[in-house]
């Protein structure tokens, strides 16, 4: 009875199976203008990027007619570009390699023993993903400035750190469980210490784990805003969003210019989007649920 | 094998690093806002109690309730923009082919862009001068449709709304791809049986089959708006005459641009009070629609 009584084959769940050829047509093609839609302020960033100015007025939409690179390279010196992109580098990469270390050191405690606080602290880092990051701007920053680390590289890196431990930790403890246990007796037995299994098996088996978690903190330390708002001052130690800003502000009808900068600062992650995006996609999915 | 003692040194060797970090940078910043909160204070010179003078001044201040309505407007406008869009979206591309795939590809791609690059971009679109949407209103022959859609107070905020829903559609639009494609076939099966199809089959079968998901994502719209900042700071300060004006924007702009570390400690504090609420109300409302 169930055999005869199967049309429905798991792949064909969800499609329209009523609708007419013309009528999943026009769904796919709605689909696409939407698509396109939702692309086109993006496309017409490059091409903006690439006109001049008198062209960016007088034909918004069109392609350019003279394509110039130059916005993009008189951004890149005008606005320093070079050294926001260096001090992006530099936080970011320093931020990520923390968050992981820390990130799976504690994920797998936490996911291995059990101890009087345990529970204590996985409720603590649950509740951390409660907490409205701009809330903590002001607090710390007033702390900061006592303490004289206000326009310091690490004012960024540890705050970073600090919100993505919890999603890093979470996604860590969950590939963990995938990972049987009998490995880590056999390697205890064998006169192993834990510190030995931590670095040189669990840290190799959880390669997938680190991936995700990196490639989606570094997209987040990437792009920050508001932290590099308030706790960078310094021309020299400007983050390439905080440069971004400022470029509206300095360069206010320079707009091509503006473009240039903006299509600069949005390659990298656009590549790592191309390249990543099933991880990514996933990956913010999964810290969107648990956050 | 490792001694007791062994392990419960591994275990606070591993642990507390990020333990510390987190409580430092994310736990620690709440209660500091709480205590200076209290104060009427400049950044320089001796703080001064003045117990909750700062909640009174708020409550009798009509910018932060002007800042509060913005944001329910943005909670209001993610609810009922993003999760139907995205729902929809999700019922469409539910099936895994390569069209599926890069239109799902398309719809996630503005969450990996910097928020002050949407920003800027938007702040383009929507400039009343050469803007992109006036100017295509007006090559439609709707010139009196024209406006200036970030100073004009009475639409403003709808403006604003609008990028803030197209970059956050991608997450919503994953989770509940991967909620419909968690319902059995047997279950697709049985209701091909009792022959129930297209919206019937919609309404009584898949609706109900991802609630809890709908209720997840409501908690998210509400937590993911009430951390609206990057956008608002880019494309309006929070003007013309705060009209824009967010708790976020509110906070920065009362600390940083005015100098009262006090009161912008309170907001922050008011913030956190405010996000809990809306969380734990949205969890009570949907319960109770469930049960």
């Amino acid at each position: 009875m169930k055999a005869t009584a199967a049309p429905i084959r798991p792949e064909a769940v969800g499609k329209p199976r009523a609708g007419s050829a013309a009528g999943r047509f026009a769904v796919k093609l709605a689909l696409l203008l939407y698509a396109a839609g939702t692309l086109y302020p993006l496309y017409w960033l490059f091409i903006s990027a690439l006109k001049t100015n008198d062209e960016f007025f007088a034909h918004p939409y069109a392609l350019p007619q003279k394509w110039v690179l130059s916005n993009l390279s008189r951004a890149w010196e005008l606005g320093h570009m070079g050294r926001a992109m260096v001090n992006s580098v530099v936080v970011s990469v320093l931020a990520v390699a923390l968050t992981l270390l820390l990130g799976t050191m504690a994920a797998y405690v936490l996911s291995r023993f059990r101890f009087p606080l345990s529970r204590a602290a996985t409720g603590l880092f649950v509740l951390g993903m409660l907490i409205p990051i701009h809330s903590t701007l002001v607090p710390l920053f007033i702390v900061m400035n006592k303490v004289g680390m206000l326009d310091t590289y690490a004012s960024l890196i540890l705050p970073y750190t600090a919100f993505e431990l919890p999603i890093a930790i979470f996604v860590t403890i969950a590939y963990l469980a995938s990972i049987p246990r009998e490995i880590e007796e056999a390697a205890l037995i064998d006169g192993c210490g834990w510190w030995g299994i931590f670095f040189r098996m669990i840290l190799p088996l959880c390669k997938p784990a680190l991936a995700t978690v990196a490639i989606l903190a570094f997209l987040r330390f990437w792009n920050d805003f508001a932290f590099a708002l308030v706790f960078i001052n310094s021309q020299a130690l400007k983050t390439l969003p905080l440069s971004l800003a400022l470029f509206s502000d300095g360069f206010g009808t320079d707009y091509s210019l503006t473009m240039g900068a903006m299509a600069i600062a949005v390659l990298p992650t656009i590549a790592a989007y191309l390249v990543f995006q099933e991880q990514i996609m996933k990956g913010m999915t999964a810290g969107a649920v648990k956050g | 094998m490792p001694t007791p003692l062994r392990s419960r040194g591994f275990i606070a060797a591993a642990l507390l690093p990020a333990l510390i970090v987190f409580i430092l940078f994310a736990i620690v910043p709440i209660l500091w806002s709480v205590y200076y909160g209290f104060f009427q204070w400049k950044g320089m010179g001796q703080p001064k109690f003045i117990g909750f003078g700062n909640y009174s001044a708020m409550l009798q201040d009509p910018v932060f309730w002007r800042a509060l309505k913005n944001n329910l407007i943005l909670v209001v406008s993610a609810i009922a923009g993003q999760i139907p869009i995205a729902l929809v979206g999700a019922l469409l591309l539910t099936a895994n082919g390569w069209f599926n795939r890069l239109i799902r590809s398309a719809l996630f791609m503005p969450m990996v862009l910097s928020t002050v690059v949407i920003g800027m971009i938007w702040g383009y679109i929507y400039n009343s001068q050469f803007g992109l949407l006036n100017e295509a209103l007006s090559l439609l022959g709707l010139e009196s449709w024209t406006r200036a859609w970030l100073s004009d107070p009475k639409i403003n905020m709808y403006a604003v709304s609008i990028p803030i829903n197209w970059s956050n559609i991608g997450p919503y639009l994953i989770i509940f791809i991967a909620a419909l494609q968690n319902i059995s076939s047997e279950i697709h099966d049985a209701a091909a049986i009792d022959g129930a199809s297209g919206w019937r089959k919609l309404r009584s079968v898949t609706l109900p089959m991802v609630w809890s998901t709908v209720v997840v994502t409501l908690v998210l719209c509400i937590a993911g708006s009430l951390k609206a900042f990057d956008h608002v700071i880019v494309m309006t300060g929070g003007g013309p005459a705060k009209s824009t004006e967010l708790l976020a924007t509110y906070m920065y702009n009362n600390t940083f641009a005015v100098y009262r570390y006090g009161y912008g400690s309170a907001v922050s504090t008011m913030i956190i009070v405010i996000s809990l609420l809306l969380i734990a109300l949205n969890l009570l409302v949907t319960r109770r629609k469930n049960g």
